[in-house]
Parts: structure tokens; C-alpha cells; sequence
């Protein structure tokens, strides 16, 4: 699975080469929750309610049993991490498209970044203002 | 040569109600398929499964049932079908489950296995009887079932390879 270094002498290298040769696990997503209104909020309760709803209404009780995991949210401007097993990705990728209202108020899940690792939701190259 | 390939489900409903034989009919089977489907896999199982799904054959005796749907999606349909727990039928249910004997690219290899099974069914109940005259009329019905089954089978062979010339036709 991780093959690291190259394996020359006894003494430790100064850097350490990883190579992953299987898919992910998991694949983490950035998203956005945007409301045409403005003033609305939830609590993660209600956020991850939400996705579940949006993921029974296109998939179904099966689409409803995948494990998503809400990392991080905030509450604040609706911003959340998930986690989804990778062959989970497109079910929860094409439920939030999908999804259009909250309680009768029109709605709208943006995609920011996905990545199968976490840490490259870190930055946002696309973010960067270059001089 | 092109052409849409299918899967057909040969089923067996079981019920332990008694009225259920007189009032199960196709579309009835239809709507509670689709409606399962819906539950299991929502809108887009429902979507994928609704092309070319469709009732072929139906025997309200023995409970046997033919459904068609498309094989990229067959799997959708077959991993709903343990989840069927009733019927319903002029506003009433029935309770029911089904129990899936086969799943064939052809309508004449469901038939083949279905004259297969019936017959293993009887030598079953020939070994489980337990008076002399269920004996001889079970024992009476394997033989015959031998002779008229193999008469039947060429008939409706030709009738079954006339509709896949249909289907592939479409």
C-alpha cells in the first residue's frame, strides 16, 4: 500500500518519499450552503438532516444509509467539511446538486473543493490573488 | 448486431392469506414493484428501473411471476425485491414476500428453469407425503408431467423465440 523511502543504508534520509497506489478510503468535500433569502440559519443538526433528506430523496433508504460525516461546520456563513466513503461520492455528490428547497425556501448546495485528502482543503489555490 | 439487453426475474409470491389468490392481477405486481424500487433507491432508482420495466407473465395459482427490466440496472431491482412485504389491490393488502428462483437474459430460460423447478417441486412432495393415494396421484402427475411438459415445452418454445425476435426487433 505506502511504499516509503528508498531503503539505501542504515542512517534516516532527510526526506521520505510516499507513494499510494490504492484509491482513498474516503473522499472529503467543501461545501457551501447558499439560500436566495437572506438571514437564514441552522444548527449542524438541521444541516446534516438536510443532506440526509436530500440523499433519501434521490437514492432512497439506500442513498439515506451511506455514512456521511460532518467534519466541521459554521454556522455562521453555512460553510461544512464532509466525508464520504469513494464510492459514496457520486450518490452525495448528485443528491446536494439536486437539492433546491429547505423548508419551502429556495436553496442551493455549492461544491467548493473535493479532494481525497484532507489537508488539501487547507488552501484554495483558486483563492490566491497573484500579483 | 445491436441490440437492448434485458434481465427477467422469475419469482415466486408467497402469501398465507386466502384471498389473496382471487385478487392479485398485474398491475397491481407492477405498482407495488415500482413502489418498493422508489422506497429503496428513490428518484433515480425508480427513474432507471421504470425503462422497459414491465409484468410479463403472471399465475395467480402458483404465484409465479415474470418481471423485465433493463440489465444495466437489474441489480437496483433485484436488491429491492426481499423488502416487499405487502400488496395492495382494490385498496386492500395483502401480506406477502417474494422469492426470486431465477434471473435469465431470455424469457425462454426462465421458462426452462421454471418447468425444472416444478417438476424437482413434485419429487419433493413425493418424498414428504405421507398417504398411499397422495402417493399414487403425485407419482401419476411426475409421469405425465414428463410427457406433456416436453409437448407443451416445443410449443411454446417457438412462441417464446417469436417474442425475443419481437424485443429485438424494437
Amino acid at each position: 500500500m505506502i511504499e516509503s523511502g528508498d531503503g539505501k543504508g542504515s542512517k534516516p534520509s532527510s526526506y521520505e518519499r510516499i507513494v499510494l497506489k490504492n484509491a482513498s478510503e474516503y473522499y472529503y468535500l467543501k461545501i457551501h450552503l447558499e439560500f436566495e433569502e437572506v438571514g437564514i440559519s441552522l444548527n449542524a443538526f438541521e444541516f446534516k438532516q438536510l443532506i440526509i433528506s436530500a440523499l433519501k430523496q434521490l437514492h432512497g433508504e439506500v442513498g439515506a444509509a451511506l455514512p456521511v460525516d460532518v467534519l466541521s461546520y459554521e454556522e455562521k456563513n453555512l460553510f461544512a467539511i464532509l466525508r464520504v466513503p469513494i464510492t459514496g461520492l457520486v450518490k452525495l455528490w448528485s443528491a446536494l446538486t439536486l437539492l433546491d428547497t429547505y423548508q419551502n425556501r429556495k436553496c442551493a448546495f455549492r461544491v467548493i473543493q473535493t479532494s481525497p485528502f484532507l489537508l488539501a482543503l487547507a488552501g484554495n489555490s483558486r483563492e490566491l490573488v497573484l500579483d | 448486431m445491436v441490440r437492448f439487453k434485458n434481465r427477467y426475474f422469475l419469482c415466486e409470491i408467497i402469501s398465507e392469506d386466502l384471498h389473496f389468490q382471487q385478487s392479485i392481477d398485474e398491475w397491481a405486481v407492477h405498482n407495488t414493484v415500482k413502489n418498493v424500487v422508489a422506497r429503496m433507491h428513490g428518484d433515480f432508482g425508480l427513474a432507471c428501473c421504470s425503462i422497459a420495466f414491465s409484468v410479463k407473465y403472471l399465475n395467480a395459482y402458483t404465484g409465479i411471476v415474470l418481471l423485465r427490466c433493463r440489465k444495466d440496472f437489474h441489480r437496483l431491482l433485484w436488491s429491492s425485491l426481499p423488502f416487499i412485504t405487502h400488496l395492495e389491490s382494490r385498496n386492500e393488502r395483502y401480506r406477502c414476500s417474494f422469492n426470486t428462483l431465477h434471473v435469465g437474459a431470455t424469457m425462454r430460460t426462465c421458462q426452462k428453469f421454471l418447468i425444472h423447478h416444478n417438476r424437482n417441486q413434485l419429487l419433493v412432495l413425493l418424498r414428504n407425503c405421507t398417504s398411499e393415494a397422495d402417493r399414487q396421484a403425485i407419482q401419476k402427475s411426475v409421469q405425465s408431467c414428463k410427457f406433456v411438459g416436453e409437448e407443451q415445452y416445443n410449443s411454446e418454445d417457438e412462441e417464446s423465440k417469436d417474442e425475443e425476435s419481437d424485443d429485438s426487433m424494437k
